[in-house]
């Protein structure tokens, strides 16, 4: 809560002795805001001036996990009480000086004095709403108001896919109808070379109408043909297609899933394969371009403005018409990172244009868009990236819809939270509102800016800026979003009023009941002047927080266009803050100290270098593209685990033990136990691996072998349960083809040019020429206490 | 309540495919937050996971740490009158409020499943669970019965999934039965699709090779 930071005594302030201490506290400090309202900040204790905040190298910035699920926050049943200033409008909170004898509240961002509503006649210090408690620093309200429209789940489904892989796609399709909610509204379009929209009545008949796949069609056009447009009722903002007071809740494409069950089973399993014939040497001809349009059309249409999902499933590229991405002859490959940087892609601009106009107006409507990709070679994710990225859908990449990886991961799209509700929420809005000394420069995650230029808005752009308000068109609790934010007080003026600044967060949404719900999270944290009291601001810096925030920004910039300029700007960044921060002699790097809470950062740094979301060589495109849309979304406990993956070892010298992500951990009689995020890895080393072939773990006498083997495979299994998209897993040992995972993961500490220096045969040398974190730390130190930079 | 078992991925069309979690398994796995991974796992069972009739990856499959489900094995018993009869007659009091329609196309999937039950197409598992649901549908567990329609349609789609939907549609009208009257704008509605497509028939549910071969 936001009193712990207060609560620490004086004396804990002081450098020396009781630094460790201090760091204890701030590091429960961090971990209690996470847990209670989903927010984790680069810096905890503020510098005070403009100058001295860019003199901090990493920005003032924070990761917040809006819907974050907190199983002891019951949502109240009332509206929030808004701060009456037009041009403010935050949130009443416990941070409010509050006058109970006059019944007045002043708002603690722009300092306005408010009249209680009337409901609040009641209230006294020993009569507080709930908003008014330090505990609800974090608060969810239902709001009663508005229509409760029901979800909707639109199947765009590719056709053209081998025999296995569409009967294991039908059945999943069919699985989902029970996993859905049983109000929701379900609608089908398949697509091949044509493109059918199913029109789903109870009665059996099948009918579709069916579009040219090489056509872009405007919304207007396919509204008019699919018979959506009256014209008596204008479509602008659009209420659907009927009077104001009896609102549509179905159309003919759109139908509740618990009467259409049984037809869109049957219709669902009578799919065929895309009839047009597919010669030799060919691709099959896939208007993924137009089926997505046509489903954002038809929702534009019919329901703009409520939660709902188009959910593409695609086997492979598209290869005609608007957003194709490359051509049907199989002679020519899809583009490749070596086409793109030679400026050798075709279709690549065009088809990227497609789809984010698609996406852009998928995100107007409030819509989401998820791909399920599965196929061997691309699909064209690259290109189509921004539908799902804009819209908040989900990413999945898999080799075969007949594959547990795609089953499981499509299955747990539904799965439910622990009070039984479904993750996933919908059409969101997130409003920031910060103190005067701070202004908002902008957000990296699954959003949009709603372009809403409010007086805390920066000049100074970081992600999407320019904006104190986001959309964000589907969440679910562990949807992450970075805020950038930047201090705007002068040098030299005092430290601003009341020493703490603050910042409220209100997310808006659509609940998967289809309640509308409003989330209000208010924090402050202490203001610092930066020349006298710098090792207040050191020690509040929450170093894994920086290492994520700092890498949505190199992601994001690599991803609009910077390439290998990134990871010099990385490289610079590193090294100022170590010259800021780090204790040393000039020119001495043996002299070169970092305090605790600044240790592990150069670490995520150089694991973030080499890492798959800055780091093309080795990827394709897509999987480039799919790797980078899981890291602008994840809470900070993932986001580390992709920076930096973990390593547990287990052995019979003791329990599993986390080890350093370093060749020296790689021992014969260790099994290996690593998470990527997107790969399990369990690696048996040399000894473990002989022992298992001899088949020691059959023999009784040897039980407690049986047991060690089993271990890491239960704990592998507990993450897999859990993790979404579904990891690949990989059993390997020493020697085999696959242990390149892990080889290629580990700081080669030791490789095949100093491997004798070593001395003793310890951990496994790695056959690479990469920098190690030793090679790494080395220069870094040169640089930092070098004079002349 | 639900089978708890792993079963290997698909290696064959999937590179390094994970395993796959019952639906029961992956329903509980909602309670453990990130796994602490320093805890020692305690035994395996005894007994292997049963079900697993294709040639085991070259990667071992870890085996639940939990007991998992009594083998159904040995306890698949179940006649199929004794789920098919209660269905029927679930069916039967159905008929007087619900659309007729409605019944017979959830009675014509009641037949799929006798007929699949006679042939000898439904695995032990998806018999035993049906006879579960078919008791819990009895005593009016509502809830209870749809989560083993859930279970089943996670678990077994390839084997259920025509006739399922029947079961489905049919807990859902039974558990609408007792509060009586049907939603009139609802019935509307439906008056007005039947004016739109008034000569249909209901599909043919032999002609499509649905049901498929469970080898």
């Amino acid at each position: 809560m936001c009193v712990a930071l207060q609560n620490i005594p004086p004396t804990l302030r002081t450098r020396n002795k009781s630094f460790c201490k201090a760091m204890a506290t701030y590091l429960e400090f961090i971990q209690q805001n996470e847990e209670c309202d989903g927010v984790r900040f680069s810096w905890n204790v503020w510098p005070s001036s403009r100058l001295e905040a860019t003199r901090m190298v990493v920005p003032l910035a924070c990761l917040l996990t809006p819907l974050k699920e907190r199983l002891d926050l019951p949502p109240v049943q009332y509206e929030p009480v808004l701060c009456s200033r037009p041009t403010c409008k935050a949130v009443l909170n416990p941070l409010c000086q509050v006058d109970y004898r006059a019944k007045l509240w002043a708002c603690n961002f722009c300092f306005q004095r408010n009249q209680f509503p009337p409901a609040y006649a009641g209230i006294s210090e020993v009569n507080q709403p709930a908003e008014l408690m330090p505990q609800f620093s974090t608060i969810e309200y239902i709001v009663q108001r508005g229509l409760q429209m029901p979800l909707i789940f639109l199947y765009v489904v590719d056709t053209c896919l081998e025999e296995e892989d569409l009967q294991a796609l039908k059945e999943s399709l069919q699985m989902s109808l029970s996993l859905l909610p049983p109000d929701a509204l379900v609608g089908l379009i398949t697509f091949g070379r044509m493109v059918q929209v199913h029109e789903l009545s109870c009665e059996g008949i099948s009918k579709s109408y069916v579009f040219r796949g090489t056509k872009d069609l405007t919304a207007k056009q396919i509204q008019d043909m699919l018979g959506l447009s009256r014209p008596s009722v204008p479509m602008q903002q659009g209420r659907p297609l009927q009077t104001p007071e009896q609102p549509v809740i179905s159309s003919r494409f759109l139908q509740p899933v618990h009467e259409i069950d049984m037809n869109l089973t049957d219709l669902l399993g009578e799919l065929q394969r895309d009839p047009w014939p597919v010669t030799q040497g060919k691709r099959p001809l896939r208007s993924t371009g137009v089926a997505l349009s046509i489903a954002v059309g038809l929702l534009e249409g019919t329901f703009p403005n409520t939660g709902a999902r188009i959910m593409l499933f695609t086997g492979g590229p598209p290869t005609q018409g608007p957003g194709m991405v490359v051509g049907d002859e199989l002679k020519t490959p899809i583009r490749s990172w070596h086409d793109i940087e030679k400026d050798n892609a075709r279709f690549m601009k065009k088809a990227t244009k497609h789809y984010e106009t698609l996406a852009n107006r998928s995100a107007a409507n409030g819509h989401c868009i998820d791909i399920y990709a599965c196929a061997l070679d691309q699909t064209g994710l690259l290109e189509m990236k921004c539908c799902a990225n804009v819209t908040g859908g989900h990413m999945v990449m898999g080799d075969s819809f007949n594959t547990s990886l795609f089953k499981q991961t499509f299955q747990r799209v539904f799965s439910k939270g622990y009070n039984g509700e479904f993750r996933m929420a919908f059409g969101a809005t997130l409003d920031v509102k910060t103190s005067r000394e701070l202004k908002i420069a902008g957000a990296i995650g699954p959003c949009t800016s709603l372009n809403s230029k409010g007086p805390c808005v920066s000049e100074n752009e970081l992600g999407i800026g320019g904006t104190s308000q986001w959309k964000i068109c589907s969440l679910d609790p562990s949807t992450t979003l970075a805020i950038y934010f930047e201090v705007v007080n002068q040098h030299n003026a005092p430290i601003p009023q009341g020493g703490r600044g603050a910042v409220q967060f209100v997310t808006q949404y659509q609940h998967s009941t289809t309640q509308r719900r409003i989330r209000v999270t208010t924090v402050a944290r202490n203001w610092a002047d930066a020349q006298t009291q710098l090792q207040h601001i050191e020690a509040a810096f929450d170093q894994e927080a920086a290492a994520v925030l700092m890498a949505r920004l190199g992601v994001y910039r690599a991803e609009s266009e910077e390439g290998p300029d990134v990871l010099r700007w990385l490289d610079r960044q590193l090294i100022r803050l170590c010259q800021k921060f780090g204790q040393y002699n000039k020119d001495d790097p043996n002299s070169f100290r970092l305090s605790e809470s600044f240790s592990l950062y150069p670490q995520f740094i150089f694991h973030l270098r080499r890492s798959p979301f800055l780091q093309v060589f080795n990827n394709s495109p897509d999987e480039s593209s799919y790797y980078r849309h899981h890291f602008a979304r994840q809470d900070l406990t993932q986001s580390l685990i992709m920076i930096q993956p973990i390593l547990y070892a287990y052995s019979f010298h003791g329990p599993p033990e986390p080890v350093l992500l370093d060749s020296s951990s790689i021992l014969p009689d260790r099994i290996l136990l690593m998470d990527t995020f997107f790969q399990i890895v369990i690696y048996l080393g040399e000894t473990i691996a002989q022992w298992q072939k001899a088949g020691y773990q059959d023999m009784p006498e040897y039980e407690n072998f049986k047991h060690l083997l089993q271990a890491p495979l239960d704990d592998a299994q507990e993450i897999l349960q859990t993790r979404f998209p579904m990891p690949r897993y990989i059993h390997t040992e020493h020697g085999g083809s696959q242990a390149r995972f892990l080889l290629s993961k580990v700081n080669p500490s030791q490789t095949h040019n100093n491997l004798y220096a070593w001395g003793q045969e310890s951990g496994a040398p790695i056959l690479t020429d990469d920098v190690s974190l030793q090679v790494f730390m080395d220069h870094l130190k040169k640089l930092a206490v070098s004079s002349a930079s | 309540m639900a089978e708890s078992y792993v079963k290997p991925g698909n290696q064959e069309r999937g590179w390094n495919d994970p395993p796959q979690f019952s639906y029961g398994l992956q329903a509980q796995a909602g309670g453990s937050r990130r796994t602490p991974l320093t805890r020692r796992a305690p035994a395996p069972p005894a007994g292997a996971p049963p079900g697993q009739p294709h040639g085991a990856p070259a990667s071992p499959a870890p085996c639940p740490g939990r007991p998992s489900a009594a083998c159904p094995e040995q306890e698949c018993n179940v006649s199929p009158d004794t789920v098919l009869a209660p269905l029927r007659a679930a069916l039967d009091a159905c008929r007087a409020t619900v659309q007729k329609q409605v019944c017979n196309d959830i009675g014509r999937r009641l037949t799929v499943l006798e007929d699949a039950w006679a042939q000898g197409k439904l695995s032990a598992p998806v018999r035993k669970r049906m006879s579960l649901l078919v008791q819990e549908l009895q005593q009016q567990h509502w809830d209870a019965a749809d989560e083993i329609h859930r279970s089943l349609m996670v678990d077994h789609v390839n084997e259920v999934s025509q006739w399922m939907v029947g079961v489905k549609r049919l807990i859902a009208e039974t558990r609408a039965l007792p509060t009586g009257e049907t939603d009139s704008a609802d019935t509307e509605t439906r008056a007005l699709w039947k004016l739109r497509c008034p000569s249909q028939t209901g599909l043919d549910l032999q002609g499509h090779g649905w049901i498929q071969d469970q080898g």
